[in-house]
Parts: C-alpha cells; structure tokens; sequence
C-alpha cells in the first residue's frame, strides 16, 4: 500500500488558484511531495528531471494542453509509466474518450472534493495509507 | 500556507486578466483581425473564469461561463460561424461575465435571473449550430454512460525487464549511443553538439548528459570535453545513417552503438490494465505503450545529470507555436504588493530630500573643500533620478487598464441611445503612474459619454449630412515632452456654438456683448455651473458636467482643452503629469518666502526692461514680449505677501502656460534654481488653500509650498481689478 507522503506528485495547471487549490486538496490527504507546472511543455521538462509517482494535469492549457503532455509522458522512455489523472470540465466526455485512448489512467472531473480525489487517486495506485 | 481567502483572490486577479483577454480577442474578431489562437485564447479565457468558479463554488458563474464556453467552442471547431450578430452578443456575454465575476467577488448575490437575456441568446447561437447536445444544468461528475475503467498500477513494480519482449515492433530501429568525446575531437574542431543535432534529425532522440567527470571549477580546463551523452534513438533510418553521423569524428571519441531493435516483430502484449472504452475500438497506444527499454536507463534521476530537454514534444510543441506565428517569449514578472512599492518611492522621495540637504551644506562650504565633494554629489543625484525613474516605472502602469472599460460603455451607450457607435483605441500600452490610473476613470469615462450622448448623431441625421451612419469615437494616448497625453475625439456633430453661447449668456457666465472665438466657446462647457444636455438624459446630464472632469484633471496637475469643428466632431485633450510623487520644479522667492513652480508650468523666465512694462491698474500690467502683449501679476499680491518687488524695478518674471495656449506672467523676486522636490499633499492635514497645490521640503529642510499655476491664474482673473484683463488673455477657461 503505497504511503501518501512518498508520492510524488505533479500537478499540472495553466491557474495558479486551481493549482494552489489542487495543491492544498492533496496536502489534506497526506501528500508532501508536490510539484507544480503551468503547462504541458513545462512538466514535461519536470518529468524529464524527476522522477513521479503521479501526475495530475488539467486539460485546457497553452502551450501543450493535457492530452499533448498525456501523450508526451506516454512517449518519453522515462516517464512513459508514469500514471496520469486528466482533470476535464463537466461535458468534457469525448476528451476523456480520447484520454482512454491515450493511456490516462483516470479522469476527474472539475470541480472536485478532497474525498473524490482520494478515490480517483486510489483507483490509480491503490488504497493509501 | 495559502488560505482559501488567499486563493480566492488569485483566482479573481486570474479572472481580471482572462476578462482581458476575452474582450481583446472578441473585438479582434470583430475587426477582423484576428487569428486562429485568438479564438482558442478567449476560450482558454472563460474555460479558466469556469474552472476556478466551479473549484471555489460560485455555481452562477459556472453556469454562465460553460453556455458562453459551449458557443466558444461551436466557433472554435467550426460548427458556429462569427457572424457579426453572433460577435454582439459574445461581446454582451463577456460584459455578463465581467459582472458576475465582479459580485463574486464582492460576495454580492446576483439575482438568480441575472444575464438571462443574453444566456438565452448564447443558447440561441448554440441551436444555429445543431443544439451544443450538452443540455444546461449541472452535469454529473461521473460521465454515467462512459465504460471508463480506471487503470490501476502497482507502485511497487520495477521496470519490467520483461516488458521489453513487447517493446518496440513499430516498424523503427532503436539504437542506445554512447557518445564520449576525446580531447583530439575538440582540438580539430569538431563540435559534439553539431554531431547530436545531426543525431536528433534522424528520429526521436533522448538524450542524457553526463557530468560525472567534471572537475572543481578550478581545476578546469577549458579545452577539455568533460561532457559525454547517453542516447536513445528511434528512428526508421538504417543503421549505416546512424554511422554516418559519427563518420568525422569516430576516430575521436568512445562511441558505442547498440542496435535494440526487437528481431521480430513482437506481437502487441495483452495490456491487462488497459482502460476500455465501449464503443471505441480497442487501442493499440495504451498505458505501457511499446518503448525501447535501454541497457543503461536513460534517465537516472539521482545521478547529478544534465539533461537535455525531451526532444520530440518539446520540439513539437515549439514548432507549433511557431507555426501559430505568435511565440511567446517566457513571462519574466512577479507580482509585488503595491503596498512595497510605495514603500519604495516613499524612501526615494526621502533620499531626494537628503540628498537636496546635503547639496546645500556643499554649497555653503568653502571652494576648495568641496571640489571632490561636488563631484561626488552630482553623481548621487545621478544616481538618485535613475533610482526614481526605475521606481516610478515599477509603478507605471498601461492606460490599457482603464481604456478596457471603455469598448463595454460605449457599446451600452449605443445600444440605449440607438446610435451606431464604433470605439477606436490607440497606445494602450503607454504607462502611466498607477495613482493617475486609478483617477483617471471617472473623467474619461464621462468625456466618452459625453461624446457618444451629444456628440455622435443618430444614424438617419448623419446620412442625411453624407457622414458614415456609423460613429467613430477613437481613444488614444501617447507619450508627449514628459507628459502623457490622452485624446478623445470623435466624428459626430460638434459644440452647437450658438446655443452654448446663449446658456452662458443667460446664466451669466460671460457677458452679454461678449465676442467668442468657436473654441472659446467651447471652453466655456467647461464652466461650472453650465450643462448643455437640452433634456437631461439617462446617460450625461447628471449633474455632474465637464467642470467636474476639468477640476478631477487639474487635481492631477493635467490640462485640458477642448477644440470643436461645427458638424465634424470635437477632440478633448488631456494633459498629464506621468507621476504625482515626485517632480522638477523652480524654486522662486517672494519676500520672505520660498516657493516652488513646477517647470512643466513654466514657458521662460526673462528679467524684462522697464519700458517693456506698462502698468495697467495697480498691481497688474501687460509686458510686451516680442512683439506680443502677455498679462503680469504680482505674485506677492495674489499671495497677500510683503514684497519689495513692483511693477517697476528690479524683477523676474516667470511666464507661465496656464492653460492651453494662455499665457500669463508672474513677478517675483528672485529666482532660486531648479531642484526635484517630493510632493506632499497638505489637503489632507490642512485642507485645500487656494493657489497652493502641495507642499515639498526644500535641502534647508524648510517647507516650501508648490504653487497651482492654474489656480493662480484663475485668482488673477477673478481678483476685483484683475477682471480689467481681457478674459481671452488670463482664463484658460475662455482660451
């Protein structure tokens, strides 16, 4: 069972209130390793150089939106297996088609509670303690 | 740790900036020039305005945002057209938008029927193209229908060796590269990073640097390749092009290239974990789709290794925007509290006072003391106007920032007023102290209206005078002899000369004979107590009439002025100061008294003849300069001071620009010499004195008032006998 306070986590979002608010969300549910990035190309310069556990990245952004850094991570030999939570908006359902298609391995929908995003996280790497 | 409230407030900071986005890109649509980025920027815009909204629970504000996104959207893939009926509206919903971030922000409830009209238009839009199939409401967090299966990892599980059996088998050849250059490489100049861009363009390319040899820094020397790579590379090219980039230098460095290409090829491994998707064709690109699994892995994060930036996404993602033809360079700011700021240019302003001190004890010392210590000085007060300057441009900020509330007043206005109204803006860019920005609303926003209220006219009486039915209102500001100058000017009807005569007339603003030149009387709308507006109408006319913006500008230490063509349109001028903190001024003596001008008010000062002089009544007369009759005043008599100074003797007059083109002259006694002085408001610990505008502390560390030249003139008009002046000379009301 995967400890919360060794994960390391990405999260990736072109607004820095929703990143801080991500931020504090997971903060409550026991993380401490938290990186930040603004947009696709950014945390894929973050991944090249640190090793995650998990990243958690918004779709709409500039520069590379979250299904271009969905198919970067699942492209790069180092972060390839990496897994990846898309945050989509409320309707955003054939995103979350093409995320499938993609490799995401879970999707969560905008906006979220601390208990939601436990669970989707769960779902993705196990219970955590 | 940042507290929700903290949070909140940057998202709102976020929201400003995405409702700027969205009205420069709906309006460049609208004009026509805008590109494909600009559409996806105004949605990115009210996507974030929505995403933040939903995360801090102000569900109106969702609700708003995603039927505006969901007709963004339709226009962006194409669905939607922007007609110019379409762009209206969007416009309409961004000022919805605006206002609904705007209560939300204040914690004010909106009414639940709030933008109903225009929500109902946006839904309208979105019918043209089919229904968005998103129906309203909120949506649930769960896509219910979707067959999405979360893919569970073990976090425990290494990199699978075994993995590399399904690895590969798409068709490429994987090669893992050692590259290490020797000295002899670098000695025939032969360059190692010309050799990987070689590589790079032969396929995928990651890439590791390795630093593991490199010295101290002093014992480095710098002719030695210390670097060396370890590659991946995925490319359809054979292996003999893989060699042939290595071709020159092969015999200069350890290089090692080890083919990993699978032999054959490998069937595609059953993916456990693969998410599926009902309805979607299985997909061969899953979660651990194929890769080459490298002998030495290429990333290996706790070694202390350089590495190179992931080559194809990078890449890809800079070309694109490259192809957008709008690279953006990286955003080097930072945000600081204004709060510091001004701390800051308190400080300057102080040092300037030290500094001003310092300058008066070298001057009193003896000639040969203070030699080096002059020179010393003049570099610190070099120094110090660089220090203000930096200071003040930290605080400077783009008229943009109030000139983007204007589009959204005039469209209103327009539509109340059923005029066809189009705004023009121009050197938005151009910087200004925040502190006039912030006071600079009011007035403009009151000219505009004034503008399109009275000035355009509607569109059947504009046809009728050949004029295009629609109006054009431009705003623009640029940078003029260390002022920033604002002009508003538009195409409509201009000042109705005989009427605005007749209202002065009647309500005894000027005399009943008096003969007026078209811009004279255009100054006197001006006047306070004067509102042209036939019938007070919902929009100008409230009372508050252009007085009001001329006392707010001259409160700025600006100048306004007003010229008017009959039937052709009117242009309104303003003339700022670009900081209220700090300025040049003349320092003059009156009597006892010390006193500072502002230079931006003074034209020359002149030490005239005595038959150059004719006294009037008392203590006003006309000096003859070149050729041209300019009114003087005492100085000492304005300010009921004790001076030796008269008429007639030893004096120094100081023409000053009192308003546009007026000029009038100031005797006074002597004239101390020109300094930066730091304004100090005495309003608020003293209350307003008439012809004094601030006080400074002069290098004696005396205090010395700064004359309001306007004022003083204003005074010179209105004192018993200064009325034998001819209005036209003195007023820069009437001139």
């Amino acid at each position: 069972m995967p400890s919360a306070t060794a994960i390391k986590v990405l999260i990736v979002d072109d607004q820095n209130s929703v990143r801080q608010m991500t931020r504090m969300t997971l903060e409550e549910l026991g993380f401490r390793v938290i990186h930040e990035a603004e947009n696709g190309v950014q945390a894929m310069e973050t991944a090249s150089i640190q090793p995650l556990d998990l990243i958690i990245s918004d779709y709409n952004m500039p520069e590379m939106d979250g299904l271009g850094l969905l198919r970067a991570v699942r492209g790069h030999p180092a972060a390839r297996k990496v897994p990846f939570i898309l945050l989509t908006g409320r309707g955003d359902r054939e995103l979350v088609v093409k995320a499938a298609q993609a490799g995401v391995n879970n999707y969560l929908v905008k906006p979220f509670t601390a208990d939601i995003l436990r669970g989707k996280i769960e779902q993705v790497i196990g219970k955590l303690t | 740790m940042a507290s929700l409230d903290d949070l909140k407030k940057t998202f709102f900071d976020e929201c400003d900036e995405a409702m700027q986005q969205i009205e420069l890109g709906l309006t460049d649509i609208r004009s026509g020039q805008s590109s494909d980025e600009t559409i996806n920027a105004v949605f990115r815009g009210v996507h974030s305005v929505k995403g933040g909204a939903g995360i801090f629970g102000f569900e109106q504000l969702v609700g708003f945002a995603h039927v505006f996104e969901t007709v963004l959207d339709g226009l962006r893939n194409g669905s939607l057209t922007a007609t110019p009926e379409n762009l209206d509206v969007l416009l309409l919903a961004s000022d919805v938008l605006t206002d609904l971030v705007s209560m939300s922000r204040s914690g004010q409830a909106a009414a639940p029927d709030f933008g109903a009209e225009c929500r109902a238009g946006l839904e309208q839009i979105i019918e043209q193209g089919g229904g968005g199939g998103e129906g309203d409401g909120p949506a649930p967090a769960e896509f219910d229908g979707l067959d999405f299966v979360p893919v569970c990892v073990n976090m425990d599980e290494d990199e699978a060796p075994a993995d590399s059996a399904a690895d590969a088998g798409d068709g490429f050849n994987h090669y893992a590269i050692t590259f290490r250059p020797k000295p002899e490489m670098l000695k025939k100049a032969n360059e190692p990073l010309y050799v990987l861009r070689e590589l790079r363009k032969l396929g995928e390319l990651d890439l590791v640097c390795e630093t593991d040899v490199l010295p101290v820094l002093s014992e480095l020397e710098a002719d030695y390749p210390y670097f060396w790579w370890k590659a991946t590379l995925r490319t359809s090219s054979p292996r003999a092009m893989v060699d042939e980039v290595f071709e020159f230098v092969v015999g200069d460095c350890d290089l090692d290239i080890i083919d990993q290409t699978p032999a054959a090829p490998a069937q595609i491994a059953p993916e456990v974990a693969a998410p599926e998707i009902a309805a979607q064709q299985p997909s061969t690109a899953v979660a651990d789709s194929p890769q080459p699994v490298v002998a030495a892995p290429p990333l290996v994060p706790s070694a202390p290794a350089v590495v190179a930036k992931p080559a194809a996404p990078i890449a890809a993602a800079t070309e694109a925007a490259e192809a957008g033809g709008r690279t953006k360079p990286a955003a080097t700011t930072t945000r600081i509290e204004l709060e510091r700021i001004d701390r800051v240019v308190n400080m300057v302003g102080e040092l300037v006072i030290s500094q001003a001190m310092l300058g008066q004890i070298v001057q009193d010392m003896p000639e040969g003391v203070a030699g080096r210590l002059t020179q010393i000085l003049e570099e610190v007060v070099h120094h110090t106007r660089e220090l203000k300057d930096s200071v003040m441009s930290m605080r400077a900020q783009p008229v943009g920032s109030v000139f983007q509330r204007m589009p959204r007043l005039v469209r209103e206005l327009a539509t109340k007023t059923h005029k066809k109204v189009r705004l023009e803006m121009a050197g938005e860019t151009t910087e200004v102290d925040r502190s006039i920005i912030e006071r600079l609303g009011d007035p403009l926003t009151h000219i505009i209206r004034n503008s399109v209220d009275h000035g355009i006219e509607t569109p059947a009486v504009r046809a009728a005078a050949g004029k295009n039915e629609e109006g054009v209102v431009r705003l623009s500001a640029e940078h003029r002899g260390g002022r920033i100058v604002i002009e508003i000017r538009d195409d409509g009807a201009g000042i109705n000369a005989e009427r605005v005569l007749k209202i002065a007339k009647e309500k005894g603003l000027v005399g009943p004979d008096v003969q007026l030149s078209d811009d004279e009387i255009g100054n006197l709308i001006m006047l306070p107590g004067f509102s042209t507006a036939e019938t007070v109408s919902d929009i100008s006319g409230r009372g508050v009439g252009m007085d009001v913006v001329r006392s707010n500008i001259q409160d700025l230490g600006g100048r306004i002025s007003l010229k008017s063509v009959r039937g052709r349109g009117m242009t309104i001028t303003l003339a700022l100061p670009l900081t209220l903190a700090v300025m040049d001024g003349m320092v003059i003596k009156v009597g006892q008294q010390t006193y500072v001008m502002p230079l931006s008010a003074i034209v020359e000062c002149l030490r005239p003849q005595a038959n150059e002089i004719s006294n009037l009544i008392g203590t006003h007369g006309m000096l003859q300069l070149r050729g041209e009759f300019v009114p003087i005043v005492l100085l000492s008599n304005l300010l009921d001071i004790n001076s030796p100074a008269s008429m007639s003797g030893e004096r120094v007059v100081i023409i000053t620009d009192a308003g546009e083109g007026s000029r009038f002259g100031l005797v006074v006694d002597e004239l101390l010499g020109h300094q930066q002085v730091v304004i100090k408001s005495i309003e608020e610990s003293y209350g307003a004195v008439p012809g004094i505008a601030a006080a400074t502390i002069l290098g004696n560390g005396r205090v010395a008032f700064i004359l309001d030249v306007e004022k003083l003139s204003d005074m010179a008009v209105n004192s018993p006998i200064g009325n034998a002046i001819t209005m036209k000379a003195a007023s820069p009301a009437l001139n």
